[in-house]
């Protein structure tokens, strides 16, 4: 594998939080690596430091030890072409802005109004909420709220989506259908998708590969390649014995920290 | 257009003052209440009529207008960027809030004898009285409006690569906005009730004075008139701050409170 193709390195990477009682291991010797195009499902327990792993490859917390690379270089701070969509959909939207100004959010100071507009618009149709774009947030679903949250992402063009238990507070059906549209995304940017999950299944689901974070502090136990074809599908690939394989294997993984 | 306007009257609303008034009028005239100096609705209305032709009610609203206007933009520009610097900076609260919290529950009143001592019968004096319960509301709602951001909004920020104060102008401050504004329109009301206590009390001139001045003249129908007078002013600087933050912010009708 070349560097180019290396989008995100972790070498060692720890992270400790002061927290009341001194200073706390969250997540210890972390290493993975980011491949172009890729979706690298992350799963496991809650405590397990899922989040502070995501925020760290965000920029948004520095390691205390070890080292993250971004396209070969030390981040400091949020790397460029990098984004988060966070869980809390209803927090990270801002109320006061309508869609489309919402997705404009992280492109309005940089890009021309025209190519502004453009990449909203196109934003917004990839994930099917073209009709929407004048309303408010508190008018939309919590699945749409979450689309509008990865629209406002996408429109920036990153090459790392980095997405933090996006549908854990939706219904399944919603759910399935985002999981989909994340996939056909992947296809159609070429972004690469780093996904917190705690569902084994989303994460086998989505995954070209699944990395077991477990223990406290959290560390990687194993990442596994999923070798399931493309397209997946809500129906089929669930029931094929090598998803179902991974699905075992997953969660004795779990089970047996 | 004014088919619209005459359909944003709260029709219902009116009908129960009018209910009120008709009644009230009714009990003076057929008597069943008898006071020396309680006059019926319409008599008030005479009586404000001829105060509004001697061109007195027109120099006391101007007078209690002047001394709300100057409280509530003082209390404004020292509230809003006092209860920014508070919202903003924690250290600032430790060092700050427990003598914002001793002089809070003080009346306003109650400097009233400072104010006349420091300023005699002056609209000084009035502002004295007015400017501290005017400040409060503003100063409190814009510090929690900041204080209480959603914290998620901050990691917005950042992912999106703004700079510091690009999160305070994009993020912080408009998410504080729709608390800071409902300070202001509390500040607003209490600048124009503590104008009047301070007219009434301290110094002679404006709405609150022309109620005592009435009621010393024996002008019941007057004194009535200022009261209700204060009451419609009221009504109307807060549909004043609606419509101008309305304008200013159209957004803002669709935020939902949170």
């Amino acid at each position: 594998m070349t560097m180019a193709d290396r989008v995100f390195e972790c070498r060692s990477a720890s992270v400790s939080l002061r927290l009341r009682d001194g200073l706390r291991p969250i997540i210890a010797d972390i290493s993975l690596e980011l491949r172009r195009a890729e979706v690298l499902s992350i799963v496991g327990p809650s405590g397990t430091g899922k989040t502070t792993l995501l925020r760290m490859l965000g920029g948004l917390l520095a390691p205390t030890a070890g080292r993250v690379l971004a396209s070969g270089k030390d981040l400091s701070g949020p790397p460029e072409g990098v984004v988060i969509v966070f869980q809390d959909y209803g927090n990270a939207l801002l109320q006061w802005r309508s869609v489309a100004a919402n997705v404009a959010f992280g492109i309005e100071r940089t890009l021309p109004r025209a190519e502004c507009d453009r990449r909203v618009a196109e934003a917004l149709s990839m994930v099917g909420l073209s009709d929407r774009a004048q309303d408010y947030p508190w008018a939309l679903s919590g699945g749409m709220q979450q689309r509008v949250q990865i629209a406002r992402a996408l429109a920036l063009q990153p090459s790392v989506l980095l997405m933090d238990e996006p549908f854990a507070a939706l219904d399944a059906m919603t759910k399935a259908g985002l999981q989909d549209e994340i996939l056909r995304l992947r296809d159609k940017t070429k972004a690469s998708f780093v996904f917190i999950t705690h569902d084994i299944e989303e994460a086998v689901y989505l995954g070209d590969r699944v990395a077991v974070l477990n223990g406290s502090p959290g560390r990687i136990e194993q990442i596994v390649d999923i070798d399931l074809p493309y397209p997946r599908n809500q129906v089929t690939t669930r029931e094929m014995p090598d998803f179902l394989a991974y699905r075992h294997r997953l969660h004795k993984a779990i089970e047996h920290a | 257009m004014r088919k619209g306007w005459l359909r944003r009257i709260n029709w219902i609303g009116l009908a129960t003052p009018a209910a009120l008034l008709a009644l009230w009028e009714l009990v003076v005239r057929a008597q069943i209440v008898t006071y020396q100096f309680f006059p019926a609705p319409s008599a008030i209305f005479a009586g404000g009529v001829q105060l509004a032709r001697d061109g007195v009610l027109l120099e006391d609203l101007t007078h209690t207008l002047l001394s709300i206007a100057i409280g509530w933009s003082a209390a404004m520009v020292i509230g809003v960027s006092g209860g920014l610097l508070l919202g903003f900076s924690p250290r600032t609260r430790s060092y700050a809030l427990a003598s914002v919290d001793v002089l809070r529950p003080v009346p306003g009143i109650a400097f009233a004898p400072v104010g006349l001592l420091l300023f005699g019968f002056s609209i000084k004096t009035e502002l004295t009285i007015a400017f501290l319960p005017t400040l409060w509301p503003i100063l409190m709602n814009t510090m929690g409006g900041v204080a209480n951001v959603q914290p998620r909004l901050i990691d917005v920020g950042r992912t999106f690569r703004l700079s510091r104060s690009e999160i305070v102008r994009r993020l912080l401050l408009p998410a504080a906005l729709p608390s800071i504004i409902v300070g202001a329109r509390m500040g607003l009301g209490l600048a124009l009730v503590m104008s009047i206590v301070a007219e009434i009390v301290g110094n002679p001139a404006g709405l609150g004075y022309a109620i005592v001045r009435e009621q010393q003249a024996m002008n019941p129908d007057s004194m009535f008139a200022c009261i209700f007078l204060v009451g419609f002013l009221g009504v109307a600087l807060n549909a004043g701050v609606v419509h101008l933050t309305q304008a200013v912010w159209p957004s803002l009708q669709n935020v939902r409170p949170a």
